[in-house]
């Protein structure tokens, strides 16, 4: 197949995202084609501003804009309670369900020796210091439920017993709409620890 | 020719992420050596796979052969460890024990008494037993399965019985005639405890306390064995062991 250079060149860019392979890159190449060209500069642009205004915030970790955190900052926030998640896109998951008003802390990763990370590379000591620092009363730790996101769980509720702070793991349970008889014994046994009064 | 459909009986002693929702984990079988099985959807919070594909799982699993990997098509769980999800001081020499059977296990050949070994190594470190020691016992036990013994009852080079002395490059003990320049001084306790957790069974380890001073010179000369022979010197998980 011969394809014009500058299309060649669209379709291996758009293959570089993820999950993206040729047959897709193919087709938002020739829709971006479709496009005005107001509206290609408008998507080329934005994605320039947000690489430029776009970063993690220092203290919580989290995609903010790179001048003022708009969690750190919001004062309508709780900022007695922290929520530690693994990846800055769990808390936009959070942010979602609109029940959360506290602060967050992202580990950006989860404990994996295999991998070389230790409590080092999580840079936990920045988490305590925030602890020490901060009137925090209450940490709710939401690493992911499987064996690294506990084990990193646990050493984090071990680290933080030398403060005076309530640490807490969210409930992990039965996934809405489903059928108990298709839930494995982890997930229903967890869901009886997390159970709740009615 | 290969069955498109096979059962096997493993572990898992690693996993990486694939894609948006997959998984890649490597299982250790008692059948069909060490391979890579992709499992399909596992990270979904749905999904019934999640639970049973997740490093130190044990179980029986079965696969279609994909193109690329396997493909787990199912699994039926035996045990899951859970002590080294729930004790953050279990879970690295877990991952030890999972680490160092990983690089010692080049490709498919089958070695059941290498399966048997991490199962029983799992399995201990969730009871009563010197963490280290355990882990000692296992390395020597796996280079045995290797047949990379560390030779502790004579010399290497003359064979005579009087010998204090370890050599990793020469592959053992040496007597003073014979050592080489890396050989280091080891004391007798110490050489009776490397020759006894050679020869005792796994379960046995259990039962077995030593002094700190033992533990760290047979440390040593685990560590130095493995650096000289099997090129295992760049052991990620080591680093994060308390010892
Ligand atoms: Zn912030
Ligand atoms: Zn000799």
């Amino acid at each position: 197949m011969v394809y014009p250079g500058s299309f060649k060149k669209l379709v291996e860019v758009l293959c570089r995202f993820p999950g993206v392979g040729p047959k897709t890159a193919q087709r938002l190449a020739f829709y971006l084609l479709g496009l005005s060209r107001d509206d290609v500069v408008a998507i080329a642009r934005a994605m320039v501003e947000a690489k430029d205004k776009l970063g993690f915030c220092p203290l919580c970790g989290c995609l903010s804009e790179l001048d003022s955190c708009s969690y750190c900052n919001d004062a309508g926030r709780d900022q007695s309670i922290l929520l530690i998640v693994q990846e800055a896109r769990d808390v936009l998951v959070m942010e979602r369900t609109g029940q959360y008003r506290g602060l967050y802390h992202v580990l950006h990763g989860a404990l994996s020796p295999l991998d070389g990370i230790g409590p080092e590379e999580l840079k936990l000591d920045r988490l305590e210091k925030r602890i020490a620092e901060k009137e925090v009363s209450e940490v709710i730790i939401a690493t992911n439920p499987n064996v690294e996101g506990d084990a990193t769980a646990g050493y984090l509720a071990r680290l933080l017993k030398p403060y005076s702070v309530r640490v807490t793991r969210i409930a992990f349970g039965l996934p809405v709409g489903g059928d108990i008889e298709y839930a494995d014994d982890l997930t229903l046994s967890r869901a009886l620890d997390g159970r709740r009064e009615m | 020719m290969k069955e498109r459909i096979f059962a096997a009986e493993g572990l898992i002693i690693r996993t990486r992420v694939l894609g948006e929702a997959d998984r890649i984990v490597t299982l250790l079988t008692r059948e069909e050596g060490k391979f890579e099985a992709v499992a399909r959807g596992a990270r979904k919070t749905k999904s019934k796979l999640a639970a049973g594909v997740d490093i130190f799982a044990h179980g029986r699993f079965t696969f279609h052969r994909g193109r690329t990997w396997p493909i787990v098509t199912s699994l039926d769980p035996i045990e899951r460890f859970n002590w080294f999800r729930d004790n953050p001081d279990l879970y690295p020499y877990g991952l030890y024990l999972a680490e160092l059977t990983d690089r010692f296990n080049s490709g498919e050949e089958s070695c059941p008494e290498m399966f048997q070994l991490l199962l029983d190594g799992w399995q201990l470190l969730g009871g009563d037993v010197d963490h280290a020691l355990l882990c000692r016992a296992f390395e020597l036990k796996l280079a045995n399965c290797g047949g990379y013994s560390p030779q502790m009852h004579f010399c290497t080079v003359c064979g005579c019985e009087v010998s204090l002395l370890f050599s990793p490059k020469q592959g053992g003990m040496v007597c003073s005639r014979c050592s080489a320049t890396d050989a280091v001084k080891i004391t007798a306790g110490t050489l009776a405890l490397a020759k006894h957790l050679i020869e005792i069974p796994m379960a046995k380890v259990t039962k077995l306390r030593a002094g700190a001073e033992q533990k760290s010179e047979l440390a040593g000369l685990t560590a130095s064995f493995f650096a000289y022979h099997l090129d295992l010197g760049d052991l990620k998980t080591r680093r994060l062991l308390p010892e």
